[in-house]
């Protein structure tokens, strides 16, 4: 497949599911974010907080790995629409935090991963880089998804 | 270099490479891409409703963040431009390929007939 033909196709393959590639994006940012909530309240209750929320335990944590990963695979395609088709914008203040954050958020996101499995690290070290990737989707989720149901609808 | 530079350095180095690739932007639709398709002023008037409406009305008669395109003089250049690069808080690349010939059709046609 030629690369000029991939954006086409791509649009294509999107618009018989939503109403446009922006749509999708929405959608499935919105996911992502809304499962980082769940990864922060089951990371949260992990640490021994939020005593509402059932006993620590294998369930929690298998909750806490299994939202992590989906929220995972809810980005990609968010990331290859932005990252390969519209690439790093400065036109105003909202699109330049969306762009800077987008660049960063995968970058925190292996640190992240790798701080889980070193366990050598100190125990402050896990929950600083967890809450700032979750800080910084909710500020990608408020900069783009948010600012399109705000703005032009709650399109699908 | 102790273990702890790993995440790190890992991440930095993802971050690079997101930045790069976000640069070259392998995937943006070209202008030659789509400049030899015949755009269809029909199936054009269904993709604006899908994609466009929200922000520019129904048949680009205003009423949304974006600006009225009925009857603004728009050519196809112009229109084309902005749907692959986008302008203001428009996106680029709503559309692409044969959609985005048939709605620079669409939009041409609304923007010349009202005048």
């Amino acid at each position: 497949m030629l690369v000029a033909d991939v954006a086409g196709r791509y649009t294509d393959l999107v618009t018989t599911v939503f109403s446009s590639t922006i749509a999708m994006k929405v959608w499935f940012a919105t996911a992502a974010a809304a499962l980082g909530l769940v990864q922060v309240t089951t990371a949260a209750r992990i640490y021994g907080r939020l005593h509402f929320l059932p006993e620590r335990g294998p369930a929690i944590a298998r909750v806490h790995r299994w939202s992590g990963r989906i929220a995972f695979l809810c980005t990609l395609p968010v990331f290859f629409h932005c990252v390969t088709m519209l690439g790093f914008q400065t036109p105003d203040a909202r699109v330049a935090i969306h762009s800077l954050l987008g660049t960063f958020f995968y970058g925190v996101f292996v640190a992240k991963v790798l701080v889980v499995r070193d366990h050598s690290l100190p125990g402050w070290a896990l929950p600083t880089v967890g809450l700032t990737l979750a800080s910084m989707l909710l500020l990608l989720w408020l900069t783009s998804s948010f600012w399109y149901f705000t703005t032009v609808g709650f399109d699908f | 270099m102790g273990r702890g530079w790993r995440p790190i350095l890992a991440g930095g180095a993802v971050v690079v490479g997101t930045f790069v690739l976000a640069k070259a932007t392998v995937f943006a639709p070209s202008t030659s891409s789509t400049s030899t398709l015949t755009g269809d002023t029909a199936s054009g008037k269904k993709v604006f409703a899908e994609n466009c409406s929200g922000c520019h009305g129904d048949g680009g008669q205003g009423g949304g963040v974006g600006p009225t395109l009925a009857g603004s003089g728009l050519d196809a250049a112009t229109v084309s431009a902005v749907v692959e690069h986008g302008r203001g808080v428009m996106p680029p690349a709503i559309v692409a390929g044969q959609e985005q010939a048939d709605v620079v059709a669409y939009v041409v046609s609304i923007a010349t007939s009202s005048q």
